[in-house]
């Protein structure tokens, strides 16, 4: 009884923290020359500073935008919104386009060669390109 | 009635918003922002007002001196071309909540790099300039009147073109523009009135951004041209008549008529690091010709500690006089014109303003931020910005401002 309870335990204590463990990858387009880069630099593109790149963003509102965010650029997403109210209203640039899944990123990215965008890791395949892992 | 139409703004960015999902996709978007807020003073003797605005905030309460609403619609043409249309309505130089045009330009991107506006935009001269009015963007509830009521310019008509580019980890943008800036300057004085202005100006601005540090140097001329300033206008025209030339002379130096030479220099200074946010700037207003505007150095520093979605703040602002460009000839106390010279000299002193001001910003829902600030007012010199009533010359008792309100973005 209570090895089942404790495995129980255990199967439910990995189960919480598997969400919060899951790794965000970001990826480019296949054609895209960049091989890697910082997290530093990623969140450049992700909050409007730099034009290089064309961001790709997540679903507002989705856990791993919040991730994605809290990660790159330590930033919460009440914080990226003023960021981006900032660049819109003054007519600088537009938000990122919003998919709403790791498949359609995955689409935009591929389909787009100046594009980037972030999905979960085990949603990869070699149809774009991995150039950050954010832990 | 005001409210009533502000509620029916209010209404249609609404039915706005739910459209805007739809519309959204594809190439043209519609987004907003605007603040609901309500403020009071503590007195009733000298109104609280921003800069430009007639309607002062006494010691009832007002919804005008914060709330505002704007909206805002970009098409995107292809890949290098778009526009974007931007209007706002507010609480400006009459009584009543009106509605102008903040943007409207059309944007051409050369390259990755460049790109060059057309049309009308907000002319940059300081940090928070092209989006003092979005309050969501803002930690502050108002920007510091003691700087943002330096420059009297809001917008021009012409072009600017913007060039970003990485040096290392460092963000460089450089901003030029050049155009004719027209509006209406609201007088206090004299029982209040409006007057236009019609300005060329030019300028540039340099920022650079490392990380959580953002740095920005900008410039600004201006040929500040008002041909309707009735209390100026009256006392040149009052010297002119007098046919002595040195009150003729006096006169030419302090009108604006046919338009007057002005810079505005500024330097200003970002931090987000951490929990710690910090703001400041210093700016220079001169004059480049004789002229009755006086001369003033103005600054503000504010920080504040995010406690998770919380963020306290407190800020202090200033502007001093830094003397004048018009020169008063020296009479004899028995001379004729001696008392009008003298009332000049009075005239070009500059007022002095003060604030200490506390607040906070809660992001309290997706889009939304409660802000609530209390300012405590200072005036130094002449009243400082406050508006005195009629025929009130002076005033330096401390007034406190109390404000909340909820900024939104769609």
């Amino acid at each position: 009884m209570k090895k089942i309870l404790s495995a129980l335990l255990a199967s439910a204590l990995v189960a919480a923290a598997l969400p919060a463990s899951a790794e965000i990858v970001v990826i480019v387009n296949k054609d895209n020359p960049a091989s890697r880069m910082f997290s530093e630099q990623a969140s450049q593109f992700f909050l409007g500073k730099s034009a290089m790149f064309t961001p790709v963003d997540q679903a507002e509102g989705s856990k791993i935008r919040t991730d994605f965010y809290q990660k790159v650029a330590d930033k919460d997403p009440a914080q990226v919104k003023a960021i981006w109210s900032k660049l819109v209203f003054t007519g600088k640039a537009t938000p990122p386009k919003e998919f709403k899944s790791n498949a359609e990123v995955k689409k935009a990215v591929a389909d787009d060669p100046k594009a980037i965008g972030y999905i979960d890791k085990s949603a990869v395949d070699d149809s774009v390109k991995v150039i950050l892992t954010l832990p | 009635m005001k409210k009533q139409l502000l509620a029916a703004a209010m209404l249609a960015a609404t039915s706005m918003m739910a459209q805007a999902g739809t519309l959204g996709d594809g190439n043209l978007s519609i987004s907003g922002f605007g603040t609901l807020g309500v403020a009071k003073t503590n007195s009733d003797d000298a109104k609280f007002a921003r800069y430009n605005q007639a309607a002062g905030t006494g010691d009832s309460p007002r919804i005008g001196l914060d709330s505002n609403l704007g909206l805002q619609a970009t098409y995107t043409f292809n890949e290098s071309l778009s526009g974007t249309v931007q209007v706002l309505t507010r609480k400006n130089t009459s009584q009543q909540f009106t509605t102008d045009l903040t943007w409207g330009f059309l944007k051409y991107k050369l390259n990755d790099e460049t790109n060059v506006r057309l049309g009308r935009v907000v002319l940059p001269a300081f940090l928070i300039s092209d989006y003092q009015n979005v309050g969501y963007a803002n930690t502050m509830m108002r920007p510091p009147i003691e700087m943002y009521g330096q420059a009297p310019i809001e917008n021009m008509d012409g072009a600017d073109i913007n060039w970003q580019h990485a040096f290392g980890d460092t963000n460089v943008t450089v901003q030029g523009f050049g155009g004719v800036s027209r509006g209406k300057l609201y007088i206090p004085t004299g029982g209040g009135s409006v007057a236009k202005h019609q300005s060329p100006v030019f300028g540039a601005a340099v920022t650079a951004e490392y990380g959580p540090f953002t740095a920005r140097l900008a410039h600004a001329r201006a040929k500040i041209e008002v041909n309707n300033l009735a209390p100026i206008n009256a006392l040149t025209d009052g010297l002119a008549a007098t046919k002595v030339p040195a009150a003729i002379q006096l006169a030419d130096d302090l009108t604006l008529r046919g338009g007057k030479k002005m810079s505005f220099t500024e330097i200003g200074l970002t931090m987000d690091w951490k929990n710690i946010v910090l703001q400041a700037e210093y700016a220079q207003r001169r004059a480049h010709e004789p002229v009755y505007i006086p001369e003033t150095n103005s600054g503000y520093i504010m920080a504040g500690y995010r406690f998770g979605k919380v963020l306290p703040y407190y800020a202090h602002a200033y502007y001093k006089g830094h003397g004048s460009s018009v020169t008063v000839p020296t009479v004899p106390a028995a001379h004729p014109l001696a008392a009008t010279f003298g009332a000049v000299r009075g005239l070009l002193v500059s007022p002095e303003q003060k604030s200490d001001l506390i607040g906070m910003r809660w992001d309290f829902a997706k889009s939304l931020a409660l802000k609530v600030q209390i300012d405590h007012v200072k005036p130094q010199v002449k009243g400082g910005s406050l508006i005195l009533p009629s025929g009130v010359p002076t005033y330096s008792n401390s007034i406190n401002v109390y404000a909340a309100g909820i900024d939104f973005v769609f």
